[in-house]
């Protein structure tokens, strides 16, 4: 295995939210000292409950591969990402405690200045809106100089020649023209391009890509996605953290998988193995929902239920209320990641006694 | 988009035509008109003459027909209303805009002679909203919510329910030097002995002469530009491009100032052309609080004394202000904006 370039570990990140009526009992629950202290020291909190996002959530990315997240909507995946360039709104969210560690340094305790650094220099994103992630009153020429004279100090000719490198390598025809239009001259795969152009031109060491084909056309999401890879491929070391909630995506891109589900991970795994043999009923039903061609239609399997409320989360596993095998315990305790295999891990009572 | 433009400025020609036609029937059909108060004039001076007989109730009889054919023709009411009326057009296809009959010059003196005034005072309150309403705006956006922000969310609202000329008479009479403080000129441009003061005296009783009205003017338009401002960037700093922009290490200035604030630019920017008519058109009610001699006064002088001539003239140039305006409003937003194309 390669060497860690990230190490995330104990990450909870809330969203603090008014509720007057939960607020009162809030204070008997809080066990968490990190929490407390916030509570003592931050005036701001005053009336709101923590809606934990990411709760308690640690995992490495390694030097070289292709990291995926999946889960659906709510389950705490892009702020998983966003907490590791601190890109959460404050307020109302807040990065509770925890430590993301990146090339030896936490990127927690480090000042906002220091930050600034990493951002679009050691670690870049992609996001899911290319149709509105670039300025629209700014020539996309300018939009990616703007990223690297921001970190490196050269002159603006040499900055353009980047741009126009990078453009070509992302596939735009005729970069030196298209540098001087604006995003609205461009179609949604090509924007996206530029976005990843604008991300990739200072050869980031980690690449955040939120969902990066969600809003494209399907041989759109074929090309994003290659290209994504391809480009990789020219930093050896380098790592993409992608997260979708579309599994046909992890399938052709990624080498290890994270499933989340209500703030919390419930199953890594390398990618083969998770479609073999799914282990966590969540990524079961996950993958029995994707439709499946040799079936007829009215065997799509949904999950049933949907993802209850941030705040209305139950207090033991996550998933009970919606899991087809749960059982007694599944509602009495919350079951520990366990290493059930190498490199697999898996949030589930129903495996506590294969270890 | 040039066609887009040259269709806009023909489009003057008709919008003209019809703001100055109804203009001109309305001013004419209202009763009162000049010639009514030169008889009215001829009248009193002759019941003046006669006071001592007490014979208050004067009657035309004192005025032979042919003195009264005689004003019709001068003023050159002996023609039907429409025949006027394109008279008073070809003569302003001669840049002719008549004679004013209550100061006796060609109207385009009187208006000029009075443009410089209200320029001074309008342009100055622009610049100074400009100035102060968008940096406030920005900043009120960036600390939403905050004890500063609430505190001139009041201010700038307050300032919004207070009519200008409101103001300006109570500011004249908490500063005029009256009951209250002396502090302020009580109103006029400059002081009677502006001409022998020194240089730095004439600066200075210029400044003077400008605070008092220039607050007054802008007090109203303080609040909009304000809210507008701060609504515009807090909407702006909720977009996508705004976390793109964070996510490439820039700096929360950089991020507000190059990005966030070129958006909010846009709707701002909209209202530059329709201001420069207003900054030239002068407010009447300003002016009239506190006396100077700007555009605004003078039409509002020119109505009360039914100089057609003027009021026409300068309806003339505010019509074409603002039609002008309109156009240069949307020229600033295809250049802000690269994504309006007019067609």
């Amino acid at each position: 295995m390669h060497k860690k370039l990230v190490e995330i570990k104990n990450l909870k990140t809330y969203f603090f939210v008014e509720d007057t009526e939960k607020q009162k009992s809030l204070h008997q629950e809080i066990s968490d000292p990190a929490l407390m202290d916030l509570y003592k020291t931050d005036k701001y909190l005053k009336n709101k409950v923590p809606a934990k996002a990411v709760d308690d959530v640690s995992f490495d990315i390694y030097e070289g591969e292709v990291l995926g997240i999946v889960g659906e909507s709510g389950s705490g995946k892009s702020v998983t990402a966003y907490s590791i360039t601190r890109l959460i709104p404050d307020p109302p969210g807040k990065i509770v405690s925890g430590e993301i560690i990146f090339k030896g340094k936490d990127l927690l305790k480090i000042s906002f200045e220091e930050m600034k650094k990493y951002r679009g220099n050691e670690i870049s994103m992609i996001f899911q809106e290319p149709m509105t992630s670039l300025n629209p009153v700014m020539k996309i020429g300018d939009q990616i100089m703007e990223a690297i004279l921001n970190h490196e100090e050269i002159p603006k000719e040499k900055a353009e020649k980047k741009a126009i490198e990078m453009l070509t390598l992302v596939g735009i025809p005729s970069p030196e023209k298209r540098l001087k239009d604006y995003p609205h001259q461009f179609s949604g795969g090509m924007r996206q391009r530029v976005m990843i152009a604008m991300a990739l031109a200072l050869h980031p060491s980690l690449l955040i890509a939120d969902e990066p084909t969600t809003a494209l056309d399907v041989t759109i999401q074929a090309q994003i996605l290659e290209l994504m890879l391809r480009l990789k491929k020219e930093r050896e070391d380098s790592a993409i953290l992608l997260i979708t909630h579309n599994l046909g995506v992890v399938a052709e891109t990624c080498d290890r998988v994270i499933v989340m589900y209500g703030g919390k991970i419930q199953e890594i795994s390398e990618v083969d193995p998770l479609f073999e043999k799914p282990l966590h009923p969540y990524t079961v039903g996950l993958l029995s929902s994707l439709p499946n061609p040799d079936l007829p239609m009215e065997e799509l399997k949904a999950i049933p239920g949907n993802i209850p409320h941030i705040l209305e989360l139950p207090k033991a596993c996550k998933f009970n209320t919606r899991c087809t095998k749960a059982f007694d315990k599944c509602f009495e305790t919350e079951p520990e990641l366990l290493e059930v295999e190498k490199n697999r891990f898996v949030r589930c009572h129903l495996y506590e006694n294969e270890k | 988009m040039t066609t887009y433009f040259i269709r806009r400025f023909l489009l003057i020609i008709p919008t003209f035509l019809g703001i100055t036609l109804v203009t001109f029937l309305i001013l004419q059909i209202v009763p009162g008109g000049p010639l009514e108060m030169e008889l009215m004039k001829i009248r009193m001076g002759g019941s003046d003459g006669v006071s001592e007989s007490g014979s208050t109730s004067g009657s035309t009889q004192n005025i032979p027909q042919s003195a009264i054919e005689e004003l019709q023709k001068f003023y050159g009411f002996d023609k039907p209303i429409h025949e006027r009326y394109i008279l008073w057009l070809g003569n302003l296809l001669k840049l002719d805009l008549g004679k004013s009959y209550v100061y006796s010059e060609p109207v385009m003196d009187v208006i000029t002679s009075r443009f410089p005034i209200s320029i001074y005072f309008g342009l100055i309150g622009f610049i100074l909203t400009y100035i102060v309403c968008i940096p406030l705006g920005v900043y009120k956006a960036v600390k939403n919510g905050s004890k500063f922000d609430f505190i001139t969310s009041a201010l700038v609202f307050a300032g919004y329910a207070i009519p200008g000329f409101a103001f300006g008479a109570l500011m004249l009479v908490l500063f005029g030097g009256g009951s209250f403080w002396d502090v302020f000129p009580l109103g006029g441009f400059r002081s009677s002995d502006y001409e022998t003061l020194s240089l730095s005296g004439k600066i200075w009783d210029q400044i003077h002469h400008t605070i008092l009205p220039v607050a007054s003017y802008m007090i109203g338009s303080f609040a909009t530009l304000t809210i507008l401002t701060k609504n515009s960037v807090i909407e702006n700093l909720s977009q996508d491009y705004i976390r793109t922009a964070f996510s490439k290490g820039l700096t929360e200035k950089r991020v507000i100032f190059g990005h966030a604030l070129r958006n909010s630019l846009i709707p701002i920017s909209t209202g530059l052309g329709h201001a420069i008519s207003l900054v030239l058109a002068g407010s009447i009610l300003i002016e009239k609080v506190f006396n100077i001699n700007g555009i605004g006064l003078l039409s509002y002088d020119s109505i009360i004394q039914r100089d057609y001539p003027v009021v026409m003239g300068i309806l003339v140039i505010s019509t074409l202000l603002l039609l002008v305006g309109n156009i240069l409003s949307d020229i600033l937003y295809a250049i802000v904006d690269p994504r309006i194309r007019f067609k």
